[in-house]
């Protein structure tokens, strides 16, 4: 059988198709569908996180590290009906009503998957109410809302304080190029990540709070 | 002055790439109004894209304006758009400052607005003033808010970036209630509207309904999508150059089926992303690059081009801010610029500041004085005057040559920037921001723009008390 340590070599270099391969033959050979994810190919992210931030890795090749991983996890997924996949904590993300701008939160979502979170992506032009259903649909544990324009940051406010009036147990963060850690304390978001890596570095101080 | 960042023939090559994006990729649209307008005119749709014909292409780009005017609301201030100036323009949206006093990054301001405003009135290499967007101003109603505030601080032309038609009603009756009547806006139009669709190659309901109003309202119209390489764009500055382009002419297209001879500008962003960090970037050398390319096309269609070139990665007012801005825009200005956007930017565009934006007024200057146009002849070539002083064995000082034209501009007088001795320099041993610092605050403290007059502050003030009603 092969190595999870090769396996994790190849989430690291992005080579879907191996990892792919790599994880068949690791199912056929009897492996435990928790070692591969955890031994292989989250051991393979947890190389790439810090080599990103370290700026060895650029974004496409981390976003290719992402989805090698997760074809990979697709894999075993269904292996592990009776176990729950491990996760870090369900994230309901999207960018506020009136926003078009999609790229920012999608680099951010990316990088919370390679951390290991479970992201729903509700998209563009999210309404408060949107994000309040998903919230209850997916049981998500944090909000994370997305504004390129200046004019259309209202949106997050106007989200948080349907969540709160909503009663829901979920965190709020808030992030875009507009978007101050001033304004995240002036309405009430419990954070802010001035870019997409700490995002995922907020998430998880939350969660683990 | 010219500079060529393509040859001829990689021009057509770029060009040939852009018709083909809007032949075989075209745009996708959310406005009804703005589908039909181009299914009408021969646009062909294909699985909810709307894909362009050479007809049309051909038809759009034959009624473009070279030339029109932009204006201040009184008669100091007339622009030829189209004249390849190289008008400053101040940066638009920015929802922080740094802070005059303290040097702190904080929240805008509505004082921040009047400030920036009256600050760009006073500086003579500033030609169009653009607004930030103030945080402590109803959010409803901010446009019609930096609207007023910036007609009420100074009298130059405006350039107020609207993402949909929601205010469009109340900031077209400020301009007329300023201009006098719709008829005299039209003739003098004091502001430029631009709008931002999104890329790649996308006319949200917002942008493009804004889009066929501004046009529809005869004001001069700006298109300016802002797409990042890698990210929104291709990772290739020519494929970048080639895909901005298209989309481009895509909404310089639907302006002019809209009304034939509509004035507008190709406003160009051309961005990128920092691979490591996933940021935007709007710094050197390649947004220049990139801007240069695109003035280039521009000239070659003959439409007036606008690029944002007064930015940088920058956080501060400081040597690393000088030499992006000086660079970005010196480039965009020698590959041809009607507008250069952005001044007083730092951080990409982000973030505005005053002493940024003095700095800027200096670059503005001498870049201005880069692209001036020249003669070559006798009298400047000087044969005769060398050969006369050389023949006397005197020197230049005392020949009228040099009284003549050292008064005639030949030579750069820095707005800013000091050229003393080492002693003299020394005294105060001040940097450049340490003293566009200083003039800020000078200017600021004496500086008070031409008022409006009585009567339009009161139409103002029943302007935007019905801009409340209707929009909060």
């Amino acid at each position: 059988m092969v190595s999870f340590e090769s396996l994790a070599q190849s989430v690291i270099a992005g080579r879907e198709a191996q990892v792919k391969e790599q994880v068949q033959e690791m199912i056929n050979a009897g492996a435990d569908p928790l070692d591969v994810i955890n031994q292989g190919l989250i051991a393979g992210m947890n190389i790439v996180g810090p080599r990103f931030k370290a700026g060895d890795m650029f974004v496409p090749e981390v976003l290719m590290s992402a989805k090698a991983m997760s074809a990979g996890i697709a894999l075993v997924k269904p292996l592990m009906t009776d176990k729950e996949l491990p996760s870090m904590g369900t994230i309901v993300l999207g960018t506020v009503k009136g926003d078009l701008h999609d790229i920012g939160k999608n680099l951010v979502g990316m990088l919370l998957e390679s951390g290991g979170f479970r992201v729903v992506n509700l998209g563009i032009d999210i309404a408060p109410e949107a994000f309040v259903l998903a919230v209850k649909e997916y049981k998500a544990d944090i909000v994370a809302m997305s504004a390129l324009l200046t004019t259309t940051m209202l949106g997050m406010k106007d989200t948080i304080e349907l969540i709160k009036e909503e009663g829901l147990n979920v965190k709020c963060i808030i992030g875009g190029a507009p978007v101050s850690k001033d304004y995240a304390d002036k309405i009430g978001a419990d954070g802010f990540a001035p870019d997409a890596a700490s995002a995922v570095d907020l998430c998880k101080q939350l969660l683990s709070a | 002055m010219r500079f060529d960042y393509y040859s001829e023939e990689q021009l057509l090559k770029v060009h040939e790439a852009s018709l083909d994006l809007l032949k075989k990729v075209g745009i996708s649209t959310s406005s009804e109004r703005f589908r039909a307008l181009l299914l009408d005119n021969g646009c062909i749709e294909k699985s909810k894209r709307i894909l362009f014909t050479q007809d049309v292409i051909d038809k759009g780009l034959k009624t473009v304006p070279a030339v029109f005017k932009l204006c201040g609301r009184n008669d100091l201030h007339q622009l030829e758009i189209g004249q390849k100036k190289a008008y400053c323009q101040t940066l638009v949206g920015a929802p922080s400052v740094i802070d005059l006093e303290s040097g702190e990054r904080r929240d805008a301001l509505v004082k921040d607005l009047e400030d920036t405003t009256r600050l760009a009135d006073a500086l003579d290499n500033i030609d169009i003033i653009s607004p930030l967007f103030p945080r402590d101003v109803p959010q409803e109603i901010i446009l019609t808010i930096e609207t007023a505030t910036c007609l009420r601080s100074t009298s130059k032309p405006l350039s107020i970036c609207v993402e949909s038609s929601r205010e469009l009603k109340f900031i077209k009756e400020l301009l007329i209630a300023t201009a006098g009547s719709e008829q005299a806006l039209r003739e003098k139009p004091i502001a430029t509207l631009p709008v931002s669709p999104v890329s790649p190659l996308e006319y949200g309901f917002g942008p493009a309904e804004a889009l066929l109003d501004i046009v529809e309202a005869g004001l001069p119209l700006g298109i300016e999508p802002c797409p990042q390489m890698g990210a929104t764009g291709p990772m290739s500055m020519n494929g970048l150059v080639a895909m901005h382009n298209a989309e481009i002419l895509a909404g310089v297209i639907a302006a002019q089926l809209y009304k034939p001879g509509c004035p507008l500008t190709m406003s160009s962003r051309a961005t990128f992303m920092d691979m490591r960090t996933g940021l935007a970037l709007w710094a050197m050398p390649e947004m220049g690059l990139m801007s240069a390319g695109l003035n280039q096309l521009g000239r070659y269609y003959n439409i007036p081009v606008a690029p944002g070139g007064y930015c940088g990665s920058s956080k501060i007012a400081d040597a690393q801010s000088g030499y992006e801005h000086l660079y970005n825009a010196l480039m965009e200005a020698l590959a041809g610029s009607d507008i250069i956007g952005s001044a007083g930017s730092l951080d990409n565009a982000l973030v505005e500041c005053y002493t940024m934006l003095v700095m800027d007024d200096e670059i503005s200057s001498v870049v201005k004085r880069t692209i001036r146009e020249f003669d070559v002849n006798d009298d400047n070539l000087a044969v005769n005057v060398i050969a006369e002083i050389i023949e006397k064995n005197d020197n230049f000082l005392g020949h009228k040559h040099t009284r003549k034209y050292m008064r005639s501009g030949e030579l750069w007088i820095p707005p800013l920037s000091k050229r003393q001795t080492f002693e003299q320099w020394a005294a105060q041993g001040q940097k450049i921001e340490d003293m566009a610092k200083d003039k800020a605050k000078n200017l600021l403290a004496v500086h008070q723009p031409a008022p409006l007059g009585e009567e339009v502050e009161k139409e103002f003030t029943t302007i935007i008390a019905a801009a409340k009603k209707a929009l909060m």
